[in-house]
């Protein structure tokens, strides 16, 4: 027998806060925490599903202890990173054994790497709250593509629900497929597979506007205080390819 | 004339002001489109590196003044355009609903008299507010001149009012913008500084300084900010290093603008805002000029060496502050943290504190990054610049600035 151990759970944040709940309890230590959608078999490891459980009792509990302390970890949950549901795991248990000061504990690794995460996450959104891109359809309904590295639909469509209120949008991240539909004060997220741009008609005007600001963008530039390196570190590329007004110089560079 | 011809022209006449910021407004945002962002948001970055956040143009470039920097000056054959308050309110609801921008930044030449061009610009103003329902960030230019109730009109309606001293002293002034005086740019400011409050002028005001276009120092353009800082409130004092768009034998020629001085001025600014510093700490009479190889707080921490090192787990706040490379994020991180442990070098590098010149002036837990022997003026003087010889090395085209 190895004593590899793995546990699964079905990819939603509070099914996830039920199993770290549940070995917390058992004391049992988790060689990996894995989304079932992306579980591989592999015949070496012994794998276990805890619980089906959703319910928000757990995640109570951890708000009671501090807000902050709660907000990082549902932080981690959106991030990237590959091993967040161990780091997860490590900052509840800590923190259920430290209380609300474990956000300045970064001496324990688990801490300093859910802080550096939840920062990360948090800077993606606030560039993308500037760097999302809308087209206007035929329908007035606005559309941007993005495809972020971290999951941060739901705080885009929370900010684009005040900013674009009296408007209707659609936010579609590429890679998670997921669409947030916003229209008459309300947004949903939902999942949908390969959402194609060439399926919609834009508006009329759109060209004209789209046009327009990529004058602006041209025109505003001071030559004589060119620096693109500082360019870059503001905007990285990643980002360039939804942004129609750097869309053309993504293209130039691949040719 | 097309749309696309007059923002073309407009756009390109109103881009060396250097205010872009969308920030610092809490004006409740009523319904309608869009809510200002207190921290501000960057939308883009142009290919100079300058945050795009506000859709900068010109109501016109006309203008009545012939000020001998200006590129829109009367004396100067350019193509002139006007845009109706219309095409402007169009435009700019048309970019923020796209997520273009966050708002606009209004400023014109002035057209006929100064009531007069105050006039059209409130007339555009209040309808993208009140006929368009704008509730974004919105900036716009004082004239100077204009009369005192049009401004307190306009103040009523926008985020952010600036108004541009231009150049330090009245003489500089005098020589190349005799048609602008001090007195009408301060009294505007302040005006606002009497009337601000949360439905006027919520974001403040800030102001503009040409830099290198005139022989004052630096201790002259420190002093003037600082007035301004103290005594009308002013949320920024931009500072725009001079690029030579007219010829004129009253104006240097410069080929390439002194942009490492503006970035000093920028520090140094910050050092007296944030960091607790006086003009007096950076600049004296036998210095009225900031060193272009070394930042001015470095500057000043070797000139003040007794004060070092400084231990980190014992230090008050003001006094981290005064530590070459640590801020105020950095520094409330250190004090937050090492109530629950002591801090060492490898504590601070996982806080994100830069040591890259701090570690030259701290002691942590008693010891110094190396053996304490070394810490001299002559050793940390040479090894900060060489941390910053490495950069230039990178960046040719800055090089070539120091040895004109």
């Amino acid at each position: 027998m190895n004593d590899f151990n793995i546990y699964l759970y079905d990819g939603s944040f509070y099914n996830l806060l039920n199993t770290i709940e549940i070995l917390i309890k058992e004391k049992i230590k988790p060689n990996n925490i894995i989304n079932e959608k992306y579980y591989i078999n592999d015949l070496l490891s012994n794998v276990y599903k805890k619980t089906l459980k959703t319910d928000t009792l757990f995640a109570q509990k951890l708000k009671s202890i501090s807000l902050r302390f709660y907000q990082i970890i549902y932080d981690v949950y959106l991030s990237n990173d590959q091993n967040k549901e161990l780091i997860i795991y490590y900052f509840i248990l800590n923190g259920l054994k430290y209380g609300a000061k474990i956000v300045y504990l970064r001496k324990l690794k688990c801490v300093n790497k859910a802080l550096n995460i939840s920062h990360y996450v948090h800077n993606e959104v606030h560039k993308l709250k500037g760097f999302v891109r809308f087209q206007k359809l035929e329908t007035n309904f606005y559309l941007a593509y993005i495809n972020p590295t971290n999951n941060v639909l739901e705080y885009l469509a929370k900010y684009f629900k005040k900013r674009l209120a009296t408007e209707s949008w659609m936010i579609y991240d590429i890679k998670r497929n997921l669409l947030s539909i916003y229209t008459n004060n309300k947004y949903i997220i939902i999942e949908v597979a390969d959402l194609e741009k060439n399926k919609f008609k834009f508006s009329d005007d759109e060209k004209i506007f789209a046009n327009l600001w990529q004058t602006f963008y041209k025109t505003i530039a001071i030559k004589q205080r060119t620096n693109k390196r500082c360019q870059m570190n503001f905007m990285p590329k990643k980002y360039w390819s939804y942004m129609i007004e750097m869309s053309d110089k993504i293209a130039k560079d691949n040719f | 004339m097309s749309i696309e011809e007059k923002l073309k022209i407009l756009a390109d006449s109103a881009k060396y002001d250097a205010s872009c910021s969308s920030s610092g407004s809490k004006r409740k945002a009523k319904d309608g489109l869009g809510i200002p962002s207190f921290s501000g948001i960057c939308h883009s970055f142009s290919s100079d590196g300058r945050c795009i956040s506000l859709l900068k143009i010109l109501m016109t470039n006309c203008c009545i003044f012939d000020c001998k920097y200006c590129i829109n000056r009367r004396s100067n054959e350019v193509k002139r355009a006007i845009f109706t308050p219309e095409e402007i309110c169009e435009i700019t609801i048309n970019f923020y609903k796209r997520n273009y921008i966050e708002g606009l930044f209004l400023s014109s030449g002035i057209i006929k008299n100064p009531d007069y061009t105050m006039n059209k610009l409130i007339e555009t103003i209040s309808l993208l507010r009140n006929k368009y329902h704008f509730n974004g960030y919105i900036h716009v230019k004082a004239i100077p001149g204009a009369s005192n109730y049009l401004l307190k009109k306009l103040g009523s309606l926008v985020d952010r009012i600036s108004a541009n001293i231009e150049l330090p002293t009245h003489n500089g002034l005098k020589l190349l913008a005799p048609d602008k005086s001090q007195d009408k740019v301060t009294t505007i400011m302040q005006t606002i500084k009497e009337n601000q409050n949360k439905n006027f002028v919520n974001a403040g005001q800030s102001t503009q300084m040409i830099i290198g276009a005139t022989k004052e120092s630096d201790l002259d353009i420190m002093k003037m900010s600082s007035f301004l800082y103290q005594n009308y409130k002013l949320k920024r004092v931009f500072y725009s290093a001079y690029i030579a768009v007219n010829k004129d034998n009253l104006l240097p020629a410069l080929k390439m603008p002194p942009l490492k001085r503006e970035h000093r001025l920028y520090q140094a600014d910050w050092l007296i805002k944030y960091y607790n510093f006086k003009v007096t700490d950076l600049l004296d009479k036998n210095n009225p000029n900031f060193n272009i190889l070394l930042d001015p707080k470095s500057n000043w921490a070797l000139r003040n060496l007794h004060l070092f090192p400084c231990e980190i787990n014992k230090a008050s706040y003001n006094d981290l502050l005064k530590i070459p490379g640590i801020g105020p994020k950095s520094a409330q991180k250190i004090i937050s943290n090492r109530r629950y442990y002591t801090l060492e070098y490898n504590d601070l590098k996982k806080l994100g504190v830069v040591l890259k010149r701090a570690k030259y002036f701290i002691l942590c837990n008693g010891h110094y990054f190396m053996n304490k022997t070394y810490f001299s003026p002559n050793f940390i003087e040479t090894n900060l610049l060489l941390e910053d010889q490495s950069i230039k090395i990178q960046s040719k085209e800055q090089l070539s600035l120091f040895n004109e």
